[in-house]
């Protein structure tokens, strides 16, 4: 890759930690779905465990090799089954903030037309902007995970003194699915970012892509469709494919004028 | 080379304004081209045209010997842009600005950093190089734009109203490096401004447009001699002999036209012969900002 776009990747990844506002906004997503949701789930668990009576049916439609105990078995419903969904918004929300950002913003405060100018070519550019995105969004997923996993399995241990295997399905949906939905909020971002005039506007834009998440919380909660790792796998390529064709679409279609809104 | 040669160029935008009409231009390398025009009469159009930013919907374009519709990348490599809306990063310094910008020209940052130095020092922003732009007065954001435009030692620079908002120091600070890049190093440089004087004094060749057609190109020499033709010349003395075609304009000054220099000569010899007191000849050539209006001046009437 040639260093003026790692210069372009840099800038970006380094001007939103700067910006307060929307580094807090990157950042709040992440703590509330992936550290204070799981400990929520945990600590209802643990001091009034029949609130959870609801997940019978779905316990019994886990496959249930090797778990022991009921108890065991609906922490980690709770944090295979349950968690994804909501963790997926991470990606999501950080990839569109940065989406938004990084295209929108620079239209907005009128750098656009410098950048343009630059002799990096329209594709180079898009490139470089959909990777920082791409980037900070991974790198948001990963930290959110580990910090995650840390969180849930401490107040597991600390309150009923036993861990919780995760699944092998987190790393698809750390490594495929994850992805796929950044990459998708990102196309979204991109492809609406001519008609955005601010870079709040495009990220309305995107909350909709929310609700296909939602679904799946639900589906999962009320048990009509358990995502098992093949599922997932299937879900990660297809959405990732879909991502990919729009993206395209978007960068053939690209030119000096529509970015500049003329 | 021609530095710039358009055939027939032209844009109607999406709305059905035609912004300009059949531009058939050359420059030169090395040449500083006045584009002078009243406001809306399409110059940042021509730039935006010349430099990619616009497809043209007639005629085609060769900035450099490349297509700025084909490869705009080519041609930024080679050009510098000035224009107003292409502004730079609130939140980073000057210099920091200015290194991101010369990374994007594949500068490593002890280039960029060299390069900055030399042109913020040379624009009188040295003291300002770590205060963040958003801190930037207009005219200091004007100068680091300019700075912004040499970082990569480009061999055309499009400027557009470069010195809008500059204080008349800074003004001539970069009319002074305009020139001597031109002069120097052989850059060539588009120039579009409403600055009249100084247009006069830095440009090579002058282009007036309006309403998106080109109405006369030209040196000044060429210009004075379509537009204005003759000199002016403005006489005190004390007593004039009759029949001279200058007319009294107070205190003894009398003023009139002449076709060309050799009059002045007959001018004055009739004057002395007759013994009349001679205490000052001024010979004026009209300046451009006088032909400027006076072609203007010619297109109202006409329509
Ligand atoms: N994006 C656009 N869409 C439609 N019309 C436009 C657009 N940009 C400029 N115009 C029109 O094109 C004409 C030429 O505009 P242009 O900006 O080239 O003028 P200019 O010579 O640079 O004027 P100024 O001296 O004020 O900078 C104007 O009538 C303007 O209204
Ligand atoms: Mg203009």
């Amino acid at each position: 890759m040639k260093t003026a776009m790692k210069a372009l990747i840099n800038k970006d990844l380094k001007a939103i930690t700067k910006n307060k506002q929307l580094f807090a906004s990157i950042i709040v997503v992440p703590l509330i779905m992936g550290v204070f949701l799981p400990l929520l789930f945990v600590v209802i668990f643990h001091f009034v465990p029949d609130e959870m009576g609801d997940l019978q049916p779905l316990l019994n439609l886990l496959p249930a090799k090797g778990i022991k105990d009921g108890q065991t078995m609906v922490l980690s419903l709770l944090i295979n089954y349950l968690m994804p969904g909501f963790f997926l918004m991470i990606p999501l929300m950080a990839a569109s903030v940065m989406a938004a950002s990084a295209f929108v913003s620079e239209k907005e405060k009128s750098t656009l037309e410098t950048l343009l100018l630059s002799p990096l070519s329209l594709r180079e550019i898009f490139t470089a902007k959909v990777l920082s995105a791409f980037i900070l969004s991974m790198l948001v997923s990963l930290a959110t995970f580990l910090l995650m996993t840390l969180a849930f399995e401490t107040a597991v241990y600390l309150l009923m003194g036993r861990l919780v295997a995760l699944h092998f399905s987190w790393v698809l949906i750390l490594l495929l699915v994850g992805p796929a939905v950044s990459l998708l909020a990102i196309t979204l971002i991109v492809r609406t970012s001519a008609k955005s005039q601010t870079a709040m506007e495009a990220q309305q834009r995107s909350v909709f892509l929310i609700l296909p998440l939602l679904l799946l919380v639900i589906g999962q909660l009320t048990g009509v469709m358990l995502l098992d790792a093949w599922m997932l796998l299937g879900l990660g390529i297809v959405l990732g494919a879909i991502a990919y064709v729009l993206m395209w679409g978007a960068v053939k279609k690209i030119t000096y004028e529509k970015l500049m809104g003329i | 080379m021609h530095a710039i040669i358009t055939t027939g160029l032209g844009k109607t935008y999406p709305g059905g304004k035609e912004a300009l009409k059949d531009l058939s231009l050359q420059l030169d390398e090395g040449e500083v081209f006045g584009f002078l025009g009243p406001n809306g009469a399409g110059k940042t159009t021509a730039v935006k045209l010349l430099t990619g930013m616009l497809n043209p919907t007639a005629g085609s374009a060769l900035v450099m010997g490349h297509d700025p519709e084909k490869d705009p990348e080519r041609v930024h490599a080679l050009c510098g842009v000035v224009t107003e809306n292409a502004r730079m990063y609130d939140h980073l310094s000057g210099l920091e600005n200015l290194m991101f910008y010369g990374a994007l020209y594949g500068q490593n940052s002890f280039e960029s950093r060299e390069r900055a130095d030399m042109l913020l020092a040379g624009l009188a922003l040295h003291d300002a190089k770590d205060k963040k732009l958003g801190a930037y007065s207009t005219g200091m954001r004007q100068k680091l734009s300019f700075a912004r435009a040499l970082m990569h030692r480009p061999r055309m620079l499009f400027l557009d109203e470069p010195t809008s908002g500059m204080d008349p120091e800074s003004g001539i600070k970069v009319n002074q490096m305009i020139t001597r890049l031109a002069k120097e190093e052989g850059v060539t440089v588009f120039l579009c401004t409403h600055q009249l004087r100084y247009a006069q004094d830095i440009c090579t060749r002058f282009g007036l447009i309006s309403e998106g057609a080109m109405l006369m190109t030209g040196t000044l020499p060429e210009l004075q001699n379509a537009v204005l033709p003759g000199i002016r010349v403005r006489i005190r003395a004390d007593k004039l002999p009759a029949g001279l075609p200058l007319q009294e304009a107070g205190n003894g000054v009398f003023e009139g036209s002449l076709g060309e220099e050799g009059e002045v000569a007959d001018l004055v010899r009739k004057i002395v012969l007759q013994g009349g007191d001679l205490y000052r000849v001024e010979v004026e050539k009209p300046s451009l900002e006088e032909i400027y209006f006076a072609l203007t001046r010619n297109r109202e009437a006409a329509k």
